[in-house]
């Protein structure tokens, strides 16, 4: 068996800035072999030299994933060094993503805050490519400046095929949409919170206020997602690192049903408590 | 002998002169550690010489089994840079395909092994564990004198063990009673055999007599429920006011943490040879005291609460361990009492929490 520790050398094909502080990579093994990705998992990308950090997939492709990563510390600071052709290294990818069967046939509403959109991506793309098999679907998405918002460009095509809303915190002179956190654009939708999956990604706060409106709306634990972000070292529940009540973030998560999370022991700030 | 099929493991006697005869080729052909003296402590190392082994010692060794299989710091894997490539050496080629023995280790140790490959051998197989755990043998001593803090008997770890070894020596007057745990053990009998004698049954008696004694002993020491029936009691006191006063002491130093035979969180830490452009990826051990234990990205601290990092480590020895991997993961050994500076008490904590 393959020692799970070792990363597979990956080439960095392509990236593109998305913001100031903010880049989407391709990445593509030198092997040839494909990451075969679901939405909403991650894989550790290993910088040589540096240290390794986990990332979820932004882009399902054929062959490169994407990754958009946001420059914070040491291992996403010397990503964002290098080029195009350079060498990383990937393990994975891990974790349970978004529940796609669940989601056929039904309304959907997606709420992201920030860099929270990354791994929402490929679940929106899989959602427009096969629009026919979802019922509503909905975007809020807010970000702290309108610069800041990720996909810029993908956010005008989406809202070809899905209702987008958007709100920043600070808007700069040309801004003509939304001012304000995520909760505010839930005035611009008409959901029926029995027959409608929420899911989301953002920061703790912005997951604990979403998640207590969703509840105020109507919604059942059963009907909302989130995804949780932890500190993850191997990505295989050893380390320990990324536990919740002893549940293990990075095999049976990142994304969970709020009601698993509401039957945890320890206190999960993301869901409202 | 074997009856339809089923082997049955068989007991044997050794005398003393004849086991350091046996612990000497073990020692040509293998590791082999053993309690050792180091001051006033008890140490689990390399024997040089089978003359400094302890074989009737109080207690258990400082550190527990784990610094063998899963070692303080461990290089995963090396790596160098040249120009537009990598190159990485897996370290797992280096750990010795030599055999290691495990002499002299206790119940709480012994029946630690079983909570690690719980832990390393599931979804995902550490294949560094791996390898080591598949070259070591176990030979536990059955504990007659345990320590002020042992508790082994009401985590249901012990004094008494009776899987988890290769073999099981336990002092009958003047001969040790060899259990057979495994085929393993029995191949160690087999060849050997001169060493040994055929176990008698009043043998068998007078160990279990010493179980019973050693059982006395530490329910002198200790009034607590067993460990394996508080798991509703502490759930339902996980917001109990009280957490806030068992932890108001804690330095979140990790001691605790390190000398636990079944704390096994680790973090990956990278060292890098600028000049060279070599690398290193190195596990260490962790603490779940520690604040940039659950520090991510954002700023965010998940368990900035000193209490609620004191209830990591308790919840997830009798409740978190139950869910993941169906037993509680204390085996009463103790350690983390002798060396807390403040005089933190599991036992304590789960008595009163247990009311
Ligand atoms: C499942 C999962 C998916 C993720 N997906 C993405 C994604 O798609 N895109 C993305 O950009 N990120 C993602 N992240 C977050 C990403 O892993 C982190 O941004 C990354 O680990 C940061 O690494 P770094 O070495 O650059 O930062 P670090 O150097 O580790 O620092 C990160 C931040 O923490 C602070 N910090 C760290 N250590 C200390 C300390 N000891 N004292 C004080 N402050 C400290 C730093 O100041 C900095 O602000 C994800 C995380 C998880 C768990
Ligand atoms: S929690 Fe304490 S007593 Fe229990 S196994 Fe760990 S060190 Fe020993
Ligand atoms: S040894 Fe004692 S003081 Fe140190 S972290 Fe453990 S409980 Fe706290
Ligand atoms: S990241 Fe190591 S256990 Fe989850």
């Amino acid at each position: 068996m393959k020692n799970p520790y070792l990363p597979e050398l990956a080439r960095i094909i392509n990236f593109r800035d998305e913001t100031p502080d903010t880049r989407t990579f391709e990445i593509e093994p030198i092997s040839n072999d494909e990451i075969r990705g679901m939405p909403g998992q991650f894989v550790e990308v290993m910088v040589f030299g540096y240290g390794e950090a986990p990332f979820s997939i932004s882009g399902i492709r054929n062959h490169p994933i994407e990754l958009t990563v946001r420059r914070i510390g040491t291992v996403t600071n010397a990503l964002f060094k290098l080029s195009q052709g350079d060498i990383v290294g990937v393990r994975g990818p891990f974790g349970r993503g978004w529940p796609l069967e669940k989601l056929f046939n039904k309304n959907i509403l997606i709420i992201a805050g920030g860099i929270g959109l990354a791994p929402l991506r490929p679940l929106i793309h899989f959602i427009i490519n096969n629009r026919y098999r979802f019922g509503n679907v909905d975007l809020l998405y807010g970000a702290r400046t309108p610069e800041l918002l990720l996909y810029k460009d993908e956010l005008e095509r989406w809202s070809r095929e899905i209702n987008v809303h958007l709100t920043v915190d600070k808007p700069e002179p040309e801004w003509r949409g939304r001012v304000g956190v995520v909760t505010i654009l839930f005035d611009e939708i008409d959901i029926d919170p029995s027959s409608t999956i929420a899911l989301q990604c953002g920061p703790p706060i912005m997951m604990h206020f979403v998640t207590r409106k969703l509840r105020e709306l109507g919604f059942s634990d059963n009907n909302i997602y989130l995804s949780l972000e932890r500190l993850m070292k191997c990505g295989m529940g050893m380390c320990g690192k990324c536990t919740v009540s002893g549940t293990y973030v990075c095999l049976n998560g990142p994304v969970f049903q709020c009601r698993e999370i509401r039957g945890f022991i320890e206190r999960v700030p993301e869901i409202g408590e | 002998m074997s009856i339809s099929g089923v082997k049955l493991l068989r007991s044997y006697l050794i005398t003393k002169s004849n086991l350091y005869e046996l612990l000497e080729r073990i020692s040509e052909r293998n590791k082999l550690y053993a309690p050792l003296r180091h001051g006033d402590q008890v140490v689990l190392d390399l024997a040089k010489s089978i003359n400094d082994i302890l074989i009737d010692y109080i207690g258990h060794s400082t550190l527990p089994l784990k610094k063998i299989l899963i070692p303080p710091r461990e290089i995963l894997y090396e790596y160098w840079i040249e120009k537009k490539s990598v190159t990485i050496n897996d370290n797992l080629d280096k750990i010795a395909s030599e055999r290691i023995v495990i002499f002299g280790i206790r119940a709480c140790d012994i029946k630690s092994i079983e909570i690690l490959d719980k832990v390393f051998l599931r979804e995902f197989h550490d294949p560094y564990y791996k390898k080591r755990r598949e070259n070591t043998v176990i030979i536990g001593l059955t504990c007659v004198s345990p320590d002020k803090n042992c508790f082994c008997y009401f985590t249901r770890s012990g004094p008494e063990i009776t899987s988890g070894y290769d073999l099981l020596l336990t002092k009958i007057n003047e001969h040790y009673l060899v259990d057979v745990g495994s085929e393993k053990g029995e191949s160690i009998i087999i060849s050997n055999k001169e060493l040994f004698s055929d176990a008698t049954p009043e043998s068998l008696e007078v160990k279990a007599r010493i179980v019973k004694e050693t059982i006395i002993k530490i329910k002198d020491k200790n009034d607590l429920p067993f460990f394996n029936e508080v798991y509703d009691q502490l759930v339902k006191r996980f917001d109990s006011r009280e957490w806030k006063e068992i932890s108001s002491l804690c330095l979140s130093c990790g001691k605790c943490n390190f000398v636990c035979p079944t704390c096994t969180c680790f973090d990956i830490i990278d060292e890098f040879d600028p000049i060279r452009n070599r690398g290193k990826r190195i596990r260490v051990w962790d603490s779940c005291h520690f604040l940039s234990f659950t520090r991510v990205a954002s700023g965010e601290i998940f368990r900035k609460d000193r209490s609620s990092r004191i209830k990591q480590r308790i919840y997830h020895k009798i409740v978190y361990s139950v869910n993941d991997i169906g037993t509680i993961s204390c085996t009463g050994c103790g350690r983390c009492i002798e060396v807390c500076p403040v005089g933190i008490d599991i036992r304590e904590i789960v008595r009163n929490l247990a009311r």
